[in-house]
């Protein structure tokens, strides 16, 4: 007899929870409108890079300070213990994408506008870019590649504060003359796969660069064989070479989808895109099946229980109509910290703290959004991600990290419910 | 202190004072004009774009009317390019008086607008977004107006005629030479630098600033500030200009421009045309009034909201409602009014009869230089309209469309390619995106800049064309600007945009952490 949960949403904390309830033994359906933010963010684990502002060295040392400022944090929802525990995980279950770091420090790694971002764990194509130990950075561009300013990135990064002394500078190649047009990043990316382009880079690149210097590309380097392409360039170029995450589509974030998901399939998961969560059949307190809207009508999916992955407002888990007031939009579940509506939603400087910014849905610590009394709305309903309350994630670096954490700790918490069997979806 | 001379000198470079300009420069005066910001920037680029078929004054300012149609036709002939060919129509919704049609054909017959009553089947069909609920609905030659390419096109046009144009001019001073202006002390915003301007006659035409220009030559000119509010929304719903079949009200036209639609728009009177705040009540006003015209709208996508001051000129009467005020312009000769020689102050007015009044005003120009000069304005087209083609919506995209993939698109909701950027960053010499926004349509779009700003930073960048401390700032000051009009409509899936936008600002590229 096995377990049937639903996971609503197909973000990293969506995939993460349903690999995780795999490994308890639960048979798991995905259901989703589609990728999440995987294919926008820059695919590295932030798990807390800023706090009031200030650059964050070590994530497990400012935990006490930044809970002093964000009482209501995800992040108190989950013991540090959980967090660890989770990019441990994830870095074991991912190891093909090498990645590296943790809790106790910081890497900095450049943004593509050339600012020194704090993350906690980076992929292994990433991780010579990191800026900590100071050195000489070349940061290498593609005319006709509108995505990537390597010139902005040096110039920046030479007056950026770092730990120790860096220099910068930029290199911009001619793309080969292929008609390659508007190019974007999926498009280099595929051309990257091939061998053909590499030689082109190597070639091109052998007589412009000094000694030990790090080279920085855009984080385009392959969608299928990135791995091997980044070793081949760090051989062949003998340098360090590290990819820079810039504007979507994130090509590391389609690889740490591809990944998951076909650790997913393997391990019999079921994802179901191109459909809306709608709501949920509940009895005595605990949701006995999820509705789900497809092209043709509504489907019903049984479910033991749920993780609620929807996202914030970017992805939809979250939406402010036009009179100002904020729902949850599958469940209508209650919404805490949005500004009632009438009231200020918004801080007339864009860089300010928006009152709206820290809205979402409150949890317990099983993650179960909870009601104005604190009770959990439904028994078996957990929610993980960007949409719990509490967090300003785009100002704190802390996206991934929370989504990462939660849909883990939501997991696990899931495991620890009493268990029932469960049927097939019926229409 | 650098100096100037001309015969002419235009305070303002709005639609009115680009106009006089060229009028002028055709007219074989040599001409300077000032402007304390960039052309266009003032109320001529924050309105709604639409070139009146007179239609909306017909009933309640007759004369307005009838000058509205005569440049209407003048306007689509020799700024066909800035001209979009829409047509217009009034309907009344359930909430109108279906009896004011009436009143309305009647105004169109007496003033020479044509207008046509169709059935309201066929109103359906033509704009199927529209209310069903309608009454009754009336054709009318209305159109859409690029503002930005009539003002640019104007300001070449002069430029063409010897006139020197001069964005991010201030003016700090007007010269007296006893009863007599003879000039003006500016200010270069950028350089800091000041510049005398000498000139035979000096027209203020800085709209609803005039009465501020006016008191530096201590004359008294009230110029009330009228302010709308305008709402762009993602798409058109739209595709002719969509009036409310009543007497003039908040919220009651709905115009199709470029790639968006506009509603528009309120009138509430402000102190200072400088201080103006977007009303959330405004807001929801025009979200309802645009509910009316086109079911869903409250809910659909709002792009962004701004504010124009109107320029209102009473000479004596205190009035309590704005809209009461005539759409008229107003051409006040300072020496016969007030004692003051060489000076004329050209207001009031709207942009759709910008070129009539910068024709009397060079007429009074001629009157006081003792010259016969007349007017070309009606005959020549503008730079880019010389072929009398109207502008299309498709225009870009039929640009583009013989090598679709001949370079990249630096922003992809307004179709602007890499080169183009370049060719205006180069040409105007700014590092102010928004000088580009309102040349290019740049960020725009549905993304508002998410997208194409990081990308136009690089390119303002790259190769040295300027130091990087200045690309971040004009990155960052474009995102301040930006949220100006982007946070008082967010909602719905707008949020969701501007929501993307903050992760990619602030969560990838981490720009509010940039080196000071």
């Amino acid at each position: 007899m096995t377990t049937q949960s639903v996971v609503i949403g197909a973000g990293l904390a969506g995939l993460t929870a349903a690999l995780r309830l795999t490994e308890h033994g639960h048979r798991v359906v995905i259901v989703a409108r589609g990728a999440g933010a995987t294919h926008l963010a820059p695919a590295t684990v932030d798990v807390l890079g800023y706090v009031g502002g200030e650059r964050v060295d070590s994530p497990v040392a400012s935990f006490d300070q930044f809970f002093a400022r964000s009482p209501d944090h995800p992040y108190r929802r989950v013991a540090l213990a959980q967090v660890e525990a989770a990019l441990t995980w994830f870095s074991a279950r991912l190891a093909g994408l090498g990645y590296t770091g943790g809790l106790a420090e910081n890497l900095l790694l450049s943004t593509a506008i050339g600012v020194a971002r704090p993350s906690a764990l980076v992929p292994r194509t990433m991780i010579g870019g990191d800026l900590r130990a100071g050195g000489r950075f070349v940061f290498v561009g593609f005319r006709g590649f509108k995505d990537f300013h390597p010139s902005l990135i040096a110039d920046n990064l030479t007056r950026a504060q770092v730990p120790a002394p860096l220099t910068a500078r930029a290199v911009e190649l001619a793309l080969p003359r292929d008609r390659l047009g508007d190019l974007g990043g999926r498009r280099l990316a595929e051309r990257f796969d091939s061998r053909q382009y590499r030689d082109w880079l190597v070639e091109s690149l052998r007589d412009k660069l000094e000694p030990d210097e790090r080279v920085g590309l855009p984080a385009v380097l392959g969608l299928r064989r990135a791995e091997e392409t980044w070793q081949e360039l760090e051989n062949r170029l003998e340098r360090h070479v590290f990819e820079v995450p810039t504007l979507p589509p994130s090509i590391p974030g389609l690889r740490l989808f591809d990944a998951l998901t076909a650790r997913l399939r393997a391990a019999g998961v079921r994802v179901v895109f191109g459909v809306t969560a709608v709501g949920a059949s509940a009895h005595d307190g605990r949701i006995e099946a999820v509705a789900v809207a497809n092209a043709s009508g509504t489907v019903s999916y049984p479910a033991h229980s749920v993780v609620l992955a929807s996202g914030g407002f970017a992805s939809g888990g979250l939406a402010l109509d036009s009179r100002g007031v904020t729902r949850e939009t599958v469940f209508d579940l209650p919404v805490a910290g949005a500004p009632a509506a009438g009231s200020v939603r918004f801080a007339p400087r864009y860089f300010d703290d928006q009152p709206l910014a820290g809205s979402g849905v409150p949890v317990d610590d099983q993650l179960r959004p909870v009601d104005a009394d604190g009770k959990p709305v439904f028994g078996n309903l957990h929610a993980a991600g960007a949409i719990l309350a509490g967090a300003v994630p785009w100002k704190e670096k802390s996206g991934t990290g929370i989504s990462l954490a939660t849909g883990y700790a939501a997991a696990d918490a899931i495991r620890g419910a009493p268990v029932t069997s469960m049927a097939e979806p019926v229409r | 202190m650098n100096s100037l001379e001309a015969d002419v000198l235009v305070i303002g470079g709005g639609s009115t004072g680009a106009g006089v300009a060229r009028d002028a420069a055709l007219r074989g005066f040599s001409t300077v004009l000032v402007e304390r910001r960039d052309l266009g920037d003032g109320t001529t680029g924050r309105f709604h774009g639409l070139l009146h078929s007179g239609g909306r004054y017909a009933v309640k300012d007759p004369s307005a009317a009838r000058e509205c149609i005569s440049e209407n036709r003048i306007l689509r002939r020799i700024a066909s390019d800035c001209v979009e060919d829409t047509g217009g129509m009034f309907v009344s919704t359930p909430w109108d008086d279906p009896d004011y049609g009436d009143l309305f054909l009647k105004g169109c017959q007496d003033t020479g607008v044509p207008a046509e009553e169709i059935p309201v089947g066929e109103a359906i069909r033509r704009e199927p977004r529209l209310n069903p609920d309608i009454r009754r609905a009336f054709v009318v030659p209305d159109a859409a107006v690029d503002p930005w390419k009539v003002v640019w096109a104007c300001a070449r046009s002069a430029e063409e005629h010897g006139a020197r144009i001069l964005p991010y001019h201030r003016v700090l001073d007007l010269e007296l030479d006893g009863e007599r202006v003879v000039g003006a002390r500016v200010r270069d915003e950028h350089s800091g630098e000041e510049l005398r301007v000498r000139a035979r006659v000096v027209v203020n035409a800085a709209g609803a600033w005039a009465g501020q220009i006016a008191e530096l030559a201590h004359c008294t000119v009230n110029v009330r500030a009228g302010m709308g509010l305008m709402i762009a929304m993602n798409h058109r719903f739209v595709n002719m200009c969509i009036n409310r079949c009543k007497r003039p009200a908040d919220g009651d036209i709905l115009m199709p421009i470029r790639t968006v639609c506009v509603i528009g728009t309120t009138d509430l009177f402000v102190p200072d045309p400088d201080v103006t705040e977007i009303r959330q009540a405004d807001v929801d006003l025009l979200l309802d009034e645009g509910e009316k015209l086109v079911p869903g709208f409250r809910e659909a996508r709002a792009l962004h909201a701004w504010v124009g001051v109107r320029p209102l000129f009473e000479e004596t009467a205190k009035v309590a409602d704005t809209r009461d005020v005539t759409r008229s312009h107003a051409l006040l000769d300072h020496d016969s009014r007030d004692g003051v020689a060489g000076f004329l102050t050209i207001t009031g007015g709207k942009a759709t009869t910008f070129r009539l009044m910068a024709e009397v005003t060079v007429d009074a120009v001629c009157q006081h230089l003792g010259e016969q000069r007349p007017c070309t304005t009606a005959d020549e087209s503008l730079p880019g309209s010389e072929r009398h083609v109207m502008y299309r919506l498709d225009a870009r995209l039929a640009a583009r469309e013989p090598v679709p993939q001949a370079e990249e698109i630096v922003c992809e909701c307004e179709l602007i390619t890499r080169s183009a950027l370049e060719a205006a960053i180069d040409r105007r010499g700014t590092t102010n995106l928004d000088d580009i926004r309102r040349l290019l349509r740049l960020a725009m779009g549905p993304c508002q800049g998410g997208f194409c700003i990081y990308r136009a930073a690089g390119i303002l960048h790259h190769g040295g064309r300027v130091d990087v401390s200045v690309a971040n700032r004009a990155l960052l000051d474009f995102l301040e600007e930006r949220w100006k009009g982007v946070h008082p409509i967010l909602h719905g899936d707008q949020l969701r945009q501007s929501r993307l936008d903050d992760w990619i600002f602030q969560g990838i590229l981490d720009v509010e952490h940039l080196p000071a």
